[in-house]
């Protein structure tokens, strides 16, 4: 097991590299100025300047090693647009942001996702399963841009004297519910679907049989039996779903002016920032990893079949 | 068993409703909304501003926040003339190519030091300097000496010593130019040419201009900033004209995001949207929030001279827009049809403007029609930059069916920003026929917008090139009086759209801007031309 | 975003198992005696008629034809131009000569989400495609070859897994300069083939092991017979499954990216550009972005419906309570 761990661990050091160099050359390819943001032209001499002062005048595998080693040293240098920020910095200050919406998101499509494909497999094929699926699909299928301006005009328009609730801004709690909302139906969805179909499947299993045969209540079946083992295929999921929300979160963010890293990543990339848009790719990567790390090795100890298959 | 799931979801949907009801009556993130009269009001920046560094500020946001926490030597009045700010007086030499400031003496920097003439020559010899590596550099580049230091590789220091810029003593700033620039006190208002204190850029270095460490010298100073999120203004008691100014403090948030701006204006979160999106303008324009004001800028469409070398071809194309059309129905902000390239506002308008008969407001398509027939070769297949903006596609799809009319075969192609700008150059990519593009007055004169077409200039993306219109904008250069120089712009405007014009450029119209404003300090609030907001002379009052 | 087959439980049973496992109910109603096999059926006819029995899958797959009959055919036969600016009828909502309403150019909104529909599924579709192209490529490689090239094949793919999806097509339609179809597919495809890859590597790991292959290997059967009458027909209904689960992530990906800015060019539109044109509007006009929206959101229906109808079609083992 520990032997497991150590080799996954060790294998993110590549990949991080890996990581780097592929965001590196891509930036490059993309043609734009950095330093040019208005209609109006740079002259020569200022252009020269700046590429001096960036170190961008050098060639571009002697950039690269440079790069790699402020990264090493959590270096994510300058930014080349915010002229008086570095990268670590910002993403200092715009991280949690981000970092808040996603586990509220996720915390949301948990609590309320898995008791309801709970609900429904219990009562599969009568009314509850059926509306609850209902909701299910539709907060799956509905684009998150919808939901959150359907939030928006709801909560705010219409229904604006009873419920205060901001809809801009990331700053009192208030603020949070909405964005956590849209971004999270989706995930709650999935998750509720997700349930659903394992519950029922193990429900079928013998041991359920067994037990039941027993004649435990039914409560101890669920919970102890049923509900253990049903969740390994959403902790399975909840790496991709992880994913989901860092991509979902650009638009929430832009939506719901949330000054999070998402809305920074597209700005930065327009803008041709390049050490912001390094920056920010390298950490999104470290989290993928780090996330898909832990979800496997948490399927390792949860599934016990798998760790000889393996 | 039963109970318990159900129970479950019961509580979690009850549980929910408890939160949000507990939530209502909480109030929003501290602003106004119709609240009492106390002299704090919330604004909206619209984006983070990219740098608050005088020397490296280079767009509106950040010179809207500098203006007003700074102390400019001079500002720009209701007509956009000069007048004395910081400093008092100025002499101007009899060969017009010396500039002498003469400051006040009561100007203080937010850290008790004095503000001196030492430190707007340190300020701006910093800008220049190639370390700094200044985006605006060359705003100075019309000072003895200025453009040599900035591209210096060697001996950068004796460089810095021949520039034009000397503090003759503490309030005295004597500045050498190359030429006589009658609008150089003008160009002085600009943020560019602001002081920053020495001591505090030294200790800093880059992060100086962070809330905790910024030193300013204005009306306000910078209590708050949070990037990216929200940053505040409050009254700085110690200003030397601190009774004048009436507002206590300005929360300052930072939604870019038009619908949400508006959105948060209705909710009572903000008391002045920055602009408004085109599609909420027919709901607000009879609001008693909405508010317009003239703007310096010309929105245009270049043409490729060189892809589009048949003049009746362009004078077609320019005819053929119904500029009335986009204005009601697109831009839907009361804009006004553009009948030259020099917007309206501009002084010397009415010597300058040609009402030119190629850009009628309304469009005149059968005039079109037939100057097209005329056109021996035409280029029908016209490939149409823009960027990806709101607003600029709405419009180009219009100008696309309209061209059509004409018998071209207009593609829009849309690229996001850099890599828009890459391809206009200049030169412009071969594969550009025509293009979108604005531009908005950086100093108020006519020389701003007509300098853009000389041969050589980096604004000019489309290939046109006249040495005589070179040769006339050399000329105005040198022209004190500015009676006799507005003949000369009319002269280069006639160029362009007279009857012989080149038409290498189709304007459209000319910048307005709108916004969203409390009743209450609808009437204190004044934005000018320049798109800036002076908040040293707004106040609230009950409204009428 | 995608739900992998893991969810029902791994696989599918081998051929020759289920042959003798049930049988479809003949249409005909032939009468048998009792005990003996009715027809040979093949794996597609069993599945085909399970398919037929759940009602919400075949809702679900008319309802989707509808909708791809919908795009190809009304904008040949739409009396609208969908290019044609008419101001007069800005922003309308739904009325009887405009089912859908008219958008802020006066273009009629029924014709042009169907000729956005043609681009959002086209694109789908064809990133999809692109995705299991690669995906099984790789898969099938690594799966198949097994011990040192599956071991290296892999971690490369765990590195490239780190890859964030959306700020790496952010940067490829940067490259390419906005939207236009294909490079939209490419955006859309480069960083999401890799479950894919997992999923099918997985599979014919999984059925490479299997008693029947060993089997056939005993009889003296030759890779690529083995290859093609048994693990191929298995792993394609797996694939036909993968392809109806990546489609909404990939619909909802383009629709972000439009959403953000980065889509299509006018005047042409999918259903993303549209939405995002509809959202400034939201006060005075909702039906422009509800519209499209609902577009996406019936798609994905459509595509989970029918995912989980095959899915139940093609593995017997799951059954209803």
């Amino acid at each position: 097991m520990t032997r497991l761990i150590i080799r996954r661990v060790l294998w993110t050091v590549p990949v991080i590299l890996l990581v780097i160099l592929m965001t590196f050359l891509l930036m490059r390819q993309i043609e734009g100025n950095p330093f040019r943001h208005s209609e109006r032209a740079i002259p020569e001499s200022i252009q020269r300047n700046l590429e001096a002062k960036y170190g961008l005048d050098d060639p571009w595998y002697v950039q690269y090693v440079r790069y790699v080693r402020d990264v090493a040293t959590f270096d994510l240098g300058p930014s080349l647009v915010l002229r008086n920020r570095d990268v670590n910095d910002i993403v200092r200050e715009h991280f949690p942001p981000s970092l808040e919406l996603g586990a509220l998101a996720m915390l949301f499509a948990l609590v309320f996702g898995i008791p309801l494909g709970l609900l429904a497999a219990l009562r599969a094929n009568k009314w509850p399963d059926y509306s609850a699926m209902v909701v299910a699909n539709v907060g799956f299928a509905v684009p998150s841009f919808l939901v959150a301006t359907l939030l928006i005009y709801f909560f705010a328009v219409r229904w604006g004297d009873i419920f205060d609730v901001p809809t801009s801004g990331w700053d009192t709690w208030q603020s949070k519910i909405l964005p956590t909302i849209a971004l999270g139906l989706g995930p709650m969805a999935y998750f509720a679907r997700l349930t659903r179909g394992s519950v029922l499947e193990t429900l079928q299993q013998d041991y359920i049989r067994t037990a039941r045969a027993k004649g435990l209540r039914r409560r101890r079946v669920v919970v102890v039996h049923t509900l253990r083992n049903s969740l390994i295929p959403v902790v399975t999921a909840a790496g991709p779903i992880l994913g989901f929300l860092i991509t979902g979160s650009f638009v929430i963010e832009q939506i719901f002016a949330i000054p999070g890293i998402g809305r920074y990543y597209v700005t930065a990339v327009t803008a041709r920032d390049y050490s912001v848009v390094m920056g920010l790719t390298v950490l999104l990567a470290m989290i993928v990893i780090i996330a898909n790390m832990v979800v496997d090795i948490l399927y390792g100890i949860l599934d016990p079949r798998t760790r000889e298959a393996r | 068993m039963r109970i318990t799931t159900r129970a479950l979801v019961a509580a979690a949907i009850a549980g929910s409703f408890a939160v949000l009801a507990a939530g209502c009556g909480g109030g929003g993130a501290g602003s106004n909304g119709g609240g009492p009269i106390d002299q704090v009001i919330t604004i909206n920046w619209g984006t983070e501003p990219p740098s608050l560094d005088p020397g490296l500020a280079t767009d509106t946001t950040s010179a809207d926040v500098l203006l007003n926490i700074m102390d400019p030597l001079v500002k720009l009045g209701d007509d956009l003339e000069p007048v004395p700010n910081l400093a008092k007086s100025w002499d101007i030499s009899q060969d017009g190519k010396t500039v002498t400031f003469h400051l006040r003496d009561d100007g203080r920097w937010t850290n008790g030091d004095p503000v001196t003439a030492h430190d707007f020559e340190w300020s701006w010899k910093r800008t220049i300097s190639p370390d700094l590596a200044a985006d605006y550099a060359y705003q100075f580049f019309g000072i003895v000496g200025a453009s040599e230091y900035n591209s210096c590789e060697s001996g950068c220091a004796a460089m810095r010593d021949k520039v034009g810029i000397k503090a003759l003593d503490d309030t005295t700033l004597r500045v050498e130019l190359t030429s006589p620039q009658p609008w150089f006190v003008q160009q002085v208002a600009h943020t560019s040419f602001l002081a920053v204190n020495r001591a505090t850029v030294e200790k800093y270095g880059n992060k100086w201009t962070e809330a905790g460490n910024i030193v300013t010298d204005g009306p306000f100073r910078l209590a708050r900033w949070d990037h990216n999120s929200r940053l505040d203004l409050a009254k700085w008691n110690d200003w030397r004209n601190a009774d004048t100014v009436k507002l206590k403090r300005i929360n300052g948030r930072m939604i870019s995001e038009g619908t949400t701006a508006v959105q948060a204006y209705e909710a009572g979160e903000i008391d002045m949207t920055a602009g408004l999106p085109p599609e909420e303008l027919p709901r607000l324009k009879d609001t008693d929030a909405y508010s317009q004001y003239p703007g310096l800028g010309t929105y245009y469409y270049g043409l490729n001279v060189k892809t589009i070398p048949d003049v009746n071809q362009r004078r077609a194309m320019a005819m053929a827009i119904d500029r009335r059309t986009i204005i009601d129905n697109i831009a839907q902000a009361d804009q006004l049809p553009a009948t030259g390239f020099t917007p309206q506002g501009m002084p010397g308008f009415d010597e300058i403007n040609p009402d030119s008969q190629w850009l009628p407001a309304a469009g005149d398509i059968d005039q079109a029609k037939e100057l097209m027939s005329k056109v021996a070769n035409p280029n029908k297949n016209i490939s149409l930059l823009i960027n990806d903006s709101p607003g600029h596609r709405e419009i180009a799809v219009a100008v696309q069916a309209m061209w059509k009319e004409l018998g071209l075969n207009v593609t829009i192609r849309q690229q996001e920003w850099a890599q828009f700008l890459e391809f206009l150059g200049p030169p412009p990519d071969a594969s550009v026929d025509a293009y979108r593009l604005g531009w908005i007055g950086d100093y108020v004169d006519a020389m701003n917008f007509l300098e853009l077409w000389t041969c050589k200039s980096g604004n000019n993306n489309s290939n046109y090139c006249d040495p005589s219109y070179d040769a006339l904008v050399a000329k105005a250069r040198q022209t004190e009086d500015n009676t006799e120089r507005y003949k000369i712009y009319a002269q280069l405007e006639d160029k362009l759209y007279g009857e012989n014009g080149a038409v290498p450029i189709v304007p459209i119209y000319w910048y307005t801007y709108v916004q969203l404003e409390r009743p209450t300090i609808k009437d204190s609030l004044n934005v000018n031309l320049l798109s800036q907001t002076d908040y040293s002379k707004v106040e609230e009052v009950e409204p009428s | 975003m995608s739900s992998t087959p893991q969810e029902h439980g791994v696989g599918l049973a081998p051929l020759r198992q289920r042959k003798e496992r049930r049988y479809p109910t003949p249409p005909d109603g032939v009468q048998t005696d009792a005990g003996a096999p009715i027809r040979a059926s093949s794996l597609w006819r069993d599945a085909w008629y399970r398919y037929i029995r759940n009602r919400a899958a075949v809702i679900a797959g008319v309802a989707f034809l509808v909708l791809v009959a919908y795009c190809l055919i009304w904008p040949i036969v739409s009396p609208y131009d969908p290019y044609a600016v008419d101001f007069s009828q800005a922003s309308d909502g739904p009325s009887l000569a405009h089912p859908f309403g008219t958008d802020q150019f006066g273009r009629d909104l029924f014709t042009r989400t169907a000729l956005g529909g043609r681009v959002s599924i086209g694109i789908g579709f064809a990133a999809t495609f692109v995705i299991l192209t690669i995906g099984v490529t790789y898969g099938a490689i690594a799966g198949f070859l097994g011990g040192f090239v599956d071991n290296g094949l892999m971690r490369v793919l765990d590195a490239l897994y780190g890859l964030p999806y959306l700020p790496f097509a952010i940067i490829v339609l940067a490259i390419f300069g906005g939207g236009n179809f294909w490079t939209m597919v490419v955006a859309l495809s480069i960083a999401s083939w890799f479950t894919t890859a997992r999923i099918v590597r997985g599979q014919i790991i999984t059925l490479k092991e299997n008693d029947y292959v060993r089997a056939a290997h005993a009889v003296g059967a030759r890779w690529l017979r083995v290859l093609g009458r048994h693990l191929l027909p298995n792993t394609l209904g797996v694939l036909v499954i993968a392809v109806f689960l990546e489609l909404p992530g990939v619909i909802l990906g383009e629709a972000f990216l439009s959403f953000i800015g980065l889509g299509i060019s006018p005047p042409d539109a999918s259903w993303g550009s549209m939405a995002q044109d509809g959202y400034r509007a939201y006060r005075t006009a909702p039906h422009i972005i509800i519209v499209p929206s609902v577009a996406i959101a019936y798609l994905i229906l459509c595509a989970n419906f029918i995912a989980d109808g095959l899915r139940d079609a093609l593995d017997p083992r799951t059954r209803e309570t």
